[in-house]
């Protein structure tokens, strides 16, 4: 193929940051040029993806549900805890609108209650019940107002699973509760288990039109909401893909053409062909106001959408924090880590080593500046600055990085690394004399800078922390 | 008193673990007697602890040859006020 446009070199001796996109006080903007386009029923639509700006697009969690279906039960004051960091971390505007929570035990009413006792506007506590009429007198002895409801729509489920006879007794099944729902006084929120492996032209759009009926009969207040429930992370985000895996055609159609308003949309995703996060943002461009999540992915299987990778989407999307306090992830990463969620050490924003470099030129380019390693300001957001883990790789410029983040020394403070010469000559000889295989550890380091620069440590060392 | 051009043959030979008559003036620490990163730190500590001074860190770390290193070396000590 032969170039059909040519892009003349544009000399500059300052460097262009391009900071109006990768501003290092917030996570790296992401902006649109122009209209997103899919072709639905044969035409192309356009998607304007500026008003991701404006629409009230947040967050829901469902870290006590899902996540906790992946695991043993958390106990009651290890949940109100989380709940009351939830309620932090996503600040006033309620950028983490709702969390759910079973009803069943005695111990899932208690927590429920003492999480609404703690008086946090955001997150709203909804239920989470099964399909059965009787279990709506649970939500109300709750005083919830909304709760989800497990209505599956793949054939899988409706034939394989719960062994209806025909699709049509199962919609009317699933319009008894609703109707039970509504009689209760509580808004159903429809879980739309498996959308993405249904017949969605014959299922789920009659299903959804149906619920959208009914909701005209009913206040406001009480009309159904509808999660769609990627229940095997068979959902796609290409622009063109096939339906039932297509999320733009997915959230189009039931937004522009069945008349589901964004506000009463969600989306519910997992993980188990590493689609989670991407997923759950491209439902929020096509249409979905709602993102599901759990903490740190936690869910059955693979996991939800990534609760701390909304979070960091969500401001990059709106371009400001919206009075969300991202510290509050390390909190929350330490309290869980805490309580035995394992959380890998290469996980990002919150795993041991995130921002942790291990290769010398990259230690090296940490030392000059320390935006060429690291994604954002992760000392102002997260309260974990860059660091290197030394290995025979890192050279004396992780070491000497190593050194100044151990001593919390900027600028003009920062030793040189001329002066770590004795502590990287230590690391070398480790690999090369000792055949070493592991990675030296932050101990080992610390009594390589007592011994080689005790001066420095007297001076410092009332700046390290623990 | 050996002259600065002796007693930078002589860190640069003790660093590097070589014969101080096979070190020429013309030769790159780098690629003529193959120091290694960490050697090119430890052999502008030594020269400091040789000669009494503090030298820049990326200025040190830039001299390329013997016979640079020791101009560069002089015209510290001079600025420092060290007899080299």
């Amino acid at each position: 193929m032969s170039a059909s446009k040519s892009y003349p070199l544009v000399d500059c001796t300052e460097p262009n940051l391009i900071e109006e996109t990768f501003d290092y006080s917030l996570p790296p903007l992401i902006q649109f040029d122009g209209p997103v386009v899919e072709y639905v029923d044969g035409q192309a639509v356009q998607i304007d993806p500026q008003t991701l700006r404006t629409r009230d697009i947040h967050i829901t969690d469902t870290t006590f549900r899902d996540g906790q279906q992946a695991r043993p039960p958390y106990k009651i004051e290890e949940m109100v805890k989380i709940y009351d960091m939830l309620a932090r971390l996503g600040g006033p505007q309620g950028v983490i609108r709702q969390t759910e929570f079973f009803l069943y035990t005695k111990n899932d009413r208690e927590t429920l209650d003492r999480c609404r006792a703690l008086g946090h506007r955001y997150p709203e506590c909804t239920g989470w019940i099964r399909a059965d009429k009787g279990d709506f007198r649970l939500v109300r002895e709750a005083g919830l107002t909304e709760t989800g409801v497990l209505t599956s729509c793949s054939d899988y489920h409706i034939f394989q699973k719960l062994k209806f006879k025909s699709r049509k007794q199962c919609l009317e099944s699933y319009c008894e509760i609703v109707d039970a729902a509504f009689a209760a006084g509580v808004r159903p929120r429809c879980h739309l288990e498996d959308v993405t492996r249904a017949d969605t032209e014959g299922f789920v759009f009659p299903f959804v039109e149906r619920l959208m009926r009914m909701s005209e009969q009913v206040p406001e207040h009480l009309s159904v909401k509808i999660r769609l429930c990627d229940t095997m992370g068979f959902g796609i985000s290409f622009p063109g893909a096939r339906l039932p895996r297509s999320i733009p055609k997915l959230v189009y159609k039931l937004n522009q053409q069945l008349g589901v308003p964004s506000s009463r949309l969600e989306w519910h995703g997992h993980n188990d062909f590493h689609k989670v996060h991407i997923n759950g943002a491209t439902a929020w461009l096509y249409g979905c106001d709602a993102l599901n999540t759990t903490l740190f992915s936690t869910g059955e299987r693979t996991g939800n959408p990534p609760l701390e990778g909304a979070v960091f989407e969500y401001i990059a999307l709106k371009g400001q924090m919206c009075g969300i306090r991202t510290e509050v992830i390390t909190e929350l990463a330490s309290y869980l880590h805490s309580i035995g969620v394992p959380i890998p050490d290469n996980y990002p924003f919150v795993g041991k080593h995130f921002n942790t470099t291990r290769a010398g030129i990259h230690a090296g380019g940490l030392r000059q500046d320390e935006r060429i390693y690291n994604i954002f300001d992760t000392t102002a957001l997260l309260g974990r600055p860059p660091r290197v883990a030394l290995t025979d790789k890192t050279g004396a410029d992780g070491v000497a990085h190593w050194v100044n983040e151990f001593f919390g020394l900027k600028g003009d403070d920062r030793i040189s690394k001329i002066k770590m010469h004795k502590i990287a000559r230590w690391v070398i000889d480790q690999y090369e004399k000792e055949g070493r295989m592991s990675a030296i550890t932050d101990e080992e380091l610390e009594a390589k800078v007592k011994e080689f620069l005790p001066d420095y440590w007297e001076k410092y060392k009332g700046n390290v922390q623990r | 008193m050996p002259s600065v051009q002796d007693r930078v043959i002589a860190v640069t030979a003790r660093v590097l673990q070589l014969d101080p008559k096979e070190i020429k003036l013309e030769h790159s620490f780098t690629s003529d007697l193959g120091a290694e990163s960490v050697q090119s730190i430890e052999l502008v500590a030594n020269f400091e602890e040789e000669f009494g001074i503090e030298m820049d860190e990326d200025a040190a770390l830039s001299v390329q040859s013997v016979g640079d290193a020791v101009k560069f070396i002089t015209q510290v000590c001079r600025e420092q006020g060290v007899d080299a």
